[in-house]
């Protein structure tokens, strides 16, 4: 039976814009830190896992794994937990210095989140969720028919896959949470927004970075023309965000981990913008195709001199120089670019645009971009 | 298929709402038959909305973008795209977004081109600081029309009969929060994490502005008009886009309403299934779009407002805001 450890701990994450924000998060080990999100946890259709919760907080500390059923704490179903008649937690919950173990048995594959059950108006917003991948029985990477979030026969394969999160930051209540002061829900007013727990620009650099050590995640959809990026979202946080990626379409397979199919009926849609709603989740598939424009068959446009243009105006730039895939230009002297191989990118952010801001500066929040390469290596898109 | 050349004009300009207060905005204005040297004439002339982008499935759609730079602030020499939102499989070159190819200074022109193959309703914006910019008015619609159109002489959303209709009206929802406005005209910054909307608009008037016509004198740069009329029995076609930074809930008492096509997509399943559904309550996310029919019930008035109640106001006081109506006729 695979066992997790997760450890409740606090850290402080970083943002852009140099603020350092006192969190709550998960750790995979007693001496790791605590992450942002928590570890990404990959579980299989019927297999019982067991996750053991450590909690090293000053306040107790549940575990709410949502779209699973017959959950044992420690032996017994879950169950509500109360001092003198009061909720304090939806689940058993760890004591502080305490454990508690659950276990459990995923009946269907998809996409959930886990997250606190204690305190959870304070202890989600504070940073403890994570994200969970289950994997349908029949599952098997090195066969295509058998690679697909809802196994075969659903057409849901894919070729890579990504989990994005989202959530929001009010650092008046991480601040008030260190310095153990009363803060007031129905203050909530977020100031920064992430996606898997970083803010852009951070959320397109690459995962496991040494100087954003609780926050191990990037968000780069990377992936090639044609190909099927599956593409999985989780709304972490308590308000609702609008997710539009640029390219293209997606087309949403399912929601709430739970194939949009009744019967021999394919409920699947394409979206350009879907409404991440707070403890939602969507699995979606994205597939660029390529518009045909090489070289040998040019765009119908003409390329203006791009020192007449408005190229990284911040500086820096995402943009080869070319009209083409796969073809690097001359980007003016002065812009940074970090385009490799002439790659193409889209951005993917909210929609509610004050969101892709840090505390009011664009670019920033939830925020990333989707790399279309010429060709990319079968190991980048995999999670695990 | 038809080849379309159109070119927008980038500058500012000024909105009024009915409280009589006015506000600094940026936004398009159509220049596709101004000769050369008569656009600057053009400056300080922006429309919210932007000029609508009305074309057919497989037109050759040439977009040129003048930045005619901004005549109440001319030390902001921001730059400025267009990206049509929800175009499918887009190159970089053509998708506006300034971090990932092209942005157009002060005085330069860059032609845009698309070919849309998917019918529906789509958007366009600046995608240069979006959250300034779209605010501040760079926002307007697109339709692409079906082929069937052509081949039947009919009007439809989509490449189904199902989805004929007899008239239309476009339902454009944002919303606006003075203070940037009058910061930006005035030179000064605004956190963006503070945005609290005053005036909610559709088609960027505020009720009871959006009865009045089309191209009212009273208000030369918000020409477009909310009122939807109709005859009894007709069916009614409403394009609901929403580029405020707000989900938006409308409703029509009396009038049921099918959804037939979201985020341009006719809602078809995967193997053509009909999966379209009633609605009596239009639940819109920012940034989406949705395609809407409905039959023109007894003759009479039908108010269309938001049910977040708090958005039918003036500036949070008077009545007005995200209201208009259907003017219903009988049978001629
Ligand atoms: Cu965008
Ligand atoms: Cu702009």
């Amino acid at each position: 039976m695979p066992v997790i450890d997760l450890w409740a701990k606090d850290g402080y994450l970083s943002t852009p814009d140099g603020n350092s924000i006192y969190f709550w998060g998960f750790s995979k080990s007693e001496t790791g830190p605590a992450q942002l999100p928590g570890p990404h946890i990959v579980a299989r259709q019927g297999e019982t896992i067991n996750i053991n919760l450590y909690n090293t907080l000053t306040e107790p500390v549940s575990i709410s794994f949502s779209g699973q059923s017959g959950i044992m704490a420690d032996g017994q179903p879950v169950q509500p937990q109360y001092t003198d008649g009061k909720l304090l937690s939806f689940f058993n919950h760890a004591e502080p210095g305490g454990m508690v173990s659950y276990t459990f048995t995923p009946s269907f594959p998809g996409t959930f989140i886990y997250e606190s059950g204690t305190n959870p108006h304070k202890q989600v917003p504070m940073g403890l969720y994570g994200g969970m991948v289950v994997r349908p029985a029949d599952y098997n990477p090195d066969a295509r028919e058998f690679k697909t979030a809802y196994g075969a026969g659903t057409d849901t394969e894919y070729d890579r896959e990504y989990l994005l999160i989202t959530w929001e930051i009010d650092p008046d209540m991480h601040q008030a949470v260190e310095e153990g002061k009363p803060y007031q829900v129905s203050k909530f007013l977020p100031r920064y927004w992430t996606l898997n727990g970083r803010c852009a620009p951070d959320t397109m650099l690459m995962d496991g970075l040494d100087y954003l050590p609780h926050q191990p995640y990037g968000s780069m959809i990377m992936g090639q023309p044609g190909e099927k990026i599956l593409m999985r979202y989780i709304g972490a946080g308590i308000e609702n965000h609008p997710l539009h990626p640029h390219g293209t379409h997606t087309r949403v397979v399912a929601v709430d981990g739970r194939l949009l199919r009744n019967e021999n009926v394919d409920l699947s849609f394409k979206r350009f913008t879907v409404l991440v709603g707070a403890g939602q989740t969507y699995d979606q598939i994205y597939q660029w195709d390529d518009l045909g424009y090489t070289t040998q068959n040019p765009i119908p446009t003409i390329l203006p001199n791009l020192r007449n243009m408005g190229v990284g105006d911040a500086g820096w730039t995402m943009w080869s120089g070319s009209p083409y895939l796969g073809v690097k230009g001359d980007i003016p002297v002065g812009v940074v670019s970090y385009n490799e191989f002439g790659e193409y990118y889209f951005m993917l952010h909210s929609h509610e645009e004050l969101q892709i801001t840090n505390w009011g500066e664009f670019p920033g929040g939830m925020m990333t971009m989707v790399a279309i390469y010429p060709s990319l290596s079968p190991a980048v898109g995999i999670l695990e | 298929m038809a080849t379309v050349i159109k070119r927008f004009g980038a500058t500012d300009g000024w909105v009024s709402m009915p409280d009589g207060t006015d506000h600094y905005i940026f936004g398009f204005v159509d220049i596709s038959v101004v000769p050369e040297n008569q656009i600057f004439q053009y400056r300080g002339k922006a429309t919210l909305l932007a000029p609508l982008l009305d074309v057919y499935e497989g037109d050759e759609v040439y977009l040129t973008l003048t930045n005619l730079g901004f005549p109440n602030r001319p030390d902001l020499d921001d730059t400025h795209t267009i990206h049509w939102h929800g175009f499918p499989n887009q190159i970089p070159l053509w998708d506006g977004v300034p971090e990932a190819s092209i942005s157009v200074p002060v005085g330069r022109d860059f032609t845009y081109y698309y070919q849309p193959l998917d019918p529906g309703t789509y958007i366009h914006h600046c995608h240069f600081e979006p959250v300034e910019h779209i605010q501040m008015g760079m926002v307007g619609p697109v339709t692409v029309r079906p082929k069937l159109e052509k081949e039947l002489g009919l009007k439809f959303a989509y490449n189904d009969e199902n989805t004929a209709y007899d008239r239309e009206g476009l339902i454009f929802l944002t919303e606006l929060d003075p203070r940037p406005h009058h910061l930006v005209a005035n030179v000064q910054e605004f956190d963006w994490t503070e945005y609290s909307p005053e005036y909610w608009l559709i088609n960027g008037r505020s009720y009871p502005d959006t009865v009045k016509p089309a191209n009212d004198q009273s208000m030369p740069q918000q020409p477009f008009s909310a009122l939807v009329e109709a005859y009894q029995g007709e069916k009614v076609l409403l394009r609901f886009v929403n580029i405020g930074f707000q989900q938006h809930c409308l409703q029509i008492p009396g009038v049921p309403l099918k959804v037939v096509g979201l985020d341009a997509q006719q809602l078809r399943g995967y193997n053509g299934e009909d999966i379209s559904y009633w609605r009596d309550v239009i639940y819109i996310a920012a940034g989406q779009t949705m395609d809407v029919i409905f039959t023109a019930p007894r003759a009479g008035i039908y108010p269309l407002y938001n049910r977040n109640l708090n958005k039918n106001t003036i500036a949070g006081t008077e009545f007005g805001g995200m209201v208009t109506e259907i003017r219903v006729s009988p049978k001629p």
